[in-house]
Parts: C-alpha cells; sequence; structure tokens
C-alpha cells in the first residue's frame, strides 16, 4: 500500500499570470478560486503571488516565477519541460476539446491514438501560453471505478 | 466580493473633471499652484463643496483643495496627481520651484506611457506632483493629465472599476516574470524607481542553506492597474501599509476623483454602484452657478473617495 492516497493539488509555473488564468479558465474551462499577493497583508509577509484554479473536483496553483525559466521551442508541442499535466474527459466530450483548440488558436499535436490493451484511448499534446506541456485525453477504462472520488476538503477522513 | 455574473457593458465618460486634494492651508494652495505651477488665480466661486476651495484650470477641469490637520496622500505610497503642460511652461515651472527650494525628482514609473523624461516633485502639503508635457497650450500647468490612488486590495479594485462599472484596463504592473525582473534591478540601484512603484517585502525565513538574516527580503514590484477614464487614467498602487479608511457608509470626502459623465446616465451609475455595495451619496442637484448640473458621490471597495459629475449646460 502506497503511503500518500493521492494527488491533492498541483503549481504549474508561468510567465505572466494573467495570461496563464485567461488560458486556463477560458480554453480549459477552470474556476477561479481566489489569487495571492494582491492584497497589503499579503506583501507584508512577502507571500508568492499565485492564483488558485480548480478544474472540477482538481485544484492546481499557477505560480508567477520572480526568474525567467528555459523554455523548449515553441514550436514542440510534446514533451515534458520538468513536468506536463495531463487532463482527463470523457470519450464522448474529446472531439469538444479538439474544437475549443481550434477556436482558441491554440496549437496542438494529435489526436494520437495509445495502444489498445492499455488504459488511454487518444491524446492531444498542447502547450499553455508560459510553454508548459499539457496533454488532454480519455480513457478506455473510464467507466472502471477503482477509488471513489472524495468531496474536497474531506482531508483523508472518508 | 463576488465576480459580476454577467459581462458589463464599457463605461463611457468625459474623463476627468476635477481632483479635490487635501491641504493644510487652502490659500497658500492657491497661491503655489496658480503662481509656482502657473494655473492662474481662477478661482469657482460656487463650487458644490463649500469647505473646498477649487481652482479653474485653462483646459476647464478643476483643481479643489479640502482642508485637514493632516497633511496629503504621503510620499511614501503610489498616491499622485499628474499635470498637463508644454515644455515651455515646463522650464518656467521648474525655475519656480528651484526658486522656492522645491527637489524635483526624475524617478521612474511603470506605465509605458510615462518613461520618458519624467518629472516628481512634492506640494508644500506632501502631495505628489507629476508634470507630463506634451502640445498643450498654457502659461502653467493646462489641466489633469492622470491620478494615482492606493488601496489596500488590488482584485476588490479590479473587480468593482473593470468587473461592475466597466472601465476599461491601459496597464497592469505585477502580473508578469518581466515586471520581477525588473525589480530587482531597483533593488540593485540600477533604476531609481517613484514611491509605490517597488517593495522589499520580507519572507517569513531565510531560503533554506542561506546565511541566516540574508535572504529574506526579497524586491517586487507593487502591484498596479491603470484605468482609462476617457483621455485621462486613474493610477491604482496596492498600499504597501495598513492606513485609516473613512468609515463604511461614508460616500463623500476629499482627497476626490471626479469624473464627467452625462447627466442622463447618472441614475443609471447609481444603480451599477448600488448593485456592487459601493456607498453613494446622490444624485445631488447642485445650484446655479455650479460647474456640474449634479453630482453621484461614492466610494471604491477601499475607501477612495469619487464622484460622478454631469456639466452644467451653458447659462444655468
Amino acid at each position: 500500500m502506497a503511503e500518500v492516497e493521492s494527488i491533492s493539488h498541483s503549481g504549474i509555473c508561468v510567465h505572466d499570470l494573467k495570461e496563464a488564468e485567461d488560458f486556463y479558465c477560458k480554453v480549459l474551462g477552470a474556476t477561479l478560486h481566489s489569487r495571492v499577493n494582491f492584497k497589503t497583508q499579503d506583501a507584508l509577509r512577502g507571500r508568492s503571488i499565485h492564483t488558485t484554479l480548480a478544474l472540477d473536483d482538481y485544484v492546481f496553483a499557477i505560480m508567477l516565477t520572480e526568474d525567467w525559466m528555459e523554455v523548449p521551442d515553441q514550436a514542440q508541442l510534446r514533451g515534458a519541460n520538468r513536468t506536463r499535466h495531463s487532463f482527463c474527459v470523457p470519450k464522448t466530450r474529446f472531439p469538444e476539446i479538439l474544437q475549443l483548440l481550434e477556436a482558441h488558436n491554440v496549437a496542438f499535436e494529435g489526436p494520437v491514438t495509445h495502444p489498445a490493451q492499455g488504459p488511454f484511448g487518444e491524446s492531444v499534446y498542447f502547450r499553455d501560453p508560459t510553454g508548459n506541456f499539457l496533454e488532454v485525453l480519455w480513457r478506455r477504462d473510464e467507466d472502471v471505478t477503482y477509488n471513489t472520488v472524495q468531496p474536497l476538503g474531506h482531508g483523508g477522513a472518508g | 466580493m463576488t465576480p459580476a455574473a454577467v459581462a458589463i457593458e464599457p463605461a463611457v465618460c468625459g474623463g476627468i473633471s476635477h481632483l479635490a486634494i487635501q491641504v493644510t492651508d487652502a490659500g497658500r494652495a492657491v497661491d503655489f499652484y496658480g503662481a509656482v505651477l502657473g494655473a492662474g488665480d481662477t478661482t469657482i466661486a460656487d463650487w458644490p463643496e463649500p469647505a473646498e476651495t477649487a481652482l479653474a484650470l485653462p483646459s476647464g477641469q478643476v483643481l479643489a483643495f479640502g482642508t485637514a490637520d493632516s497633511e496629503g496622500t504621503g510620499e511614501d505610497s503610489g498616491a499622485h496627481q499628474a499635470y498637463r503642460c508644454s515644455g515651455t511652461a515646463r522650464a518656467g515651472i521648474l525655475d519656480r520651484l528651484n526658486a522656492e527650494g522645491i527637489t524635483i525628482h526624475s524617478y521612474h514609473e511603470d506605465r509605458p506611457a510615462e518613461a520618458d523624461d519624467p518629472c516628481y516633485f512634492s506640494d508644500p502639503f506632501g502631495n505628489r506632483v507629476q508634470l507630463v508635457w506634451g502640445p498643450w497650450q498654457a502659461d502653467g500647468i493646462a489641466g489633469i493629465d492622470h491620478a494615482g490612488v492606493q488601496a489596500s486590495d488590488i482584485e476588490w479594485e479590479e473587480e468593482f472599476f473593470i468587473g461592475r462599472l466597466g472601465f476599461p484596463v491601459d496597464h497592469r504592473v505585477g502580473w508578469n516574470t518581466a515586471d520581477y525582473v525588473r525589480a530587482r534591478a531597483w533593488a540593485e540601484g540600477k533604476e531609481d524607481m517613484a514611491p509605490g512603484t517597488r517593495r522589499l517585502d520580507q519572507r517569513y525565513r531565510d531560503i533554506p542553506g542561506a546565511e541566516p538574516g540574508s535572504s529574506r527580503a526579497v524586491a517586487r514590484p507593487n502591484m498596479q492597474i491603470f484605468l482609462r477614464l476617457g483621455e485621462g487614467v486613474l493610477g491604482i498602487f496596492l498600499a504597501t501599509r495598513h492606513r485609516q479608511e473613512p468609515a463604511p457608509e461614508a460616500a463623500r470626502g476629499t482627497p476626490r476623483t471626479g469624473i464627467e459623465v452625462d447627466r442622463a446616465a447618472l441614475d443609471g451609475w447609481a444603480e451599477k454602484l448600488s448593485a456592487a455595495g459601493a456607498a453613494i451619496e446622490g444624485p445631488v442637484r447642485h445650484g446655479k452657478g455650479a460647474p456640474y448640473a449634479a453630482s453621484l458621490y461614492f466610494r471604491d471597495p477601499c475607501g477612495n473617495f469619487f464622484e460622478f459629475c454631469a456639466p452644467a449646460e451653458a447659462g444655468t
């Protein structure tokens, strides 16, 4: 048995917070939860600059970096620069994602079909405005319940 | 503040109509702005605020002085007032400031439109003044270019002015990495920046492995947002220290930024402001001779006073 349960949240480092907010909210449909460093009390405490977003039950922060990060050539659409975040949609909604990316002029690679015996069906690869690698896929095992998703904030007691 | 549920129509306004600033001696303020800055000596007898002395500027805008025991906006904040003048007028103003023994600064701000040849000083009451020059014809300051206020919550201000009132964004500072890289240049003494544009944050603790006490301070841009008010601009700077705000129900006071709007639009503005939860007073009809037919007074979520005012028609 693993010592930890699951991913709680993650952070994605970006070079432009406003641009990143617009991308994750308008293209991927994230909702804004909160922002840090827009208040005097945050400034007085030297807090990091970030915005917390939610995609359904997944919470993540887009973190403004105070230094320039190395970013692979923009022509590369598929890869991992430190990390790659991969988001899941039902198979029936996968075509909508492709339409969304096209509608927002987001360059992508795919759909790429995965081996039939594996859990992944198809993936599309693209990048956020900073250049972080992203992926959206549908799973062949989407009807299988491995572990019931607990409500946010359950604290592991469920 | 909960984000507005629907897209708001873009705000329509005629720009900054007047500024009311805080001074300790209105007579001395008229002398300073009238003679030293060359605004002239035309005061407005029927100014709607009886406690303020109003000076007419060549542009038709008004600079009003409200008397208070304490001094103005403070030299450590981003709050300031910027006035337009010609290059020739500026030379004369600088000569007179030098004769008065007033220090002139050439530090910079982040907004690209203000990058060239900056000029700042403080009036005798601690209000920070900026001169912006261009093709404006007057012997001294011709009119108001922009104003800066400070706020304890930039997110609230964004939601209020952009999300609820519909004012367009001119420029944002503090949202991207380039701003932070530039802030380090300021901390290293490579760039002279205006008060309120930079700050040294204190982290809870040092970076792991660093010499104790050596890495707690971090240079950062101070969050700012600039809004377009017609041909004028309002800059909102994050306050770097807590300050006493007016009582929540207070909607009318000094310092204050006046924004010109149509008379027919005042009731609509009152509805928008009320829906946003803002304290308002008015619309208040003004008497014969006043430069405005009516005003709607309000304060933003961080306690800054504003006024929507409709110009009086000629002959009224």
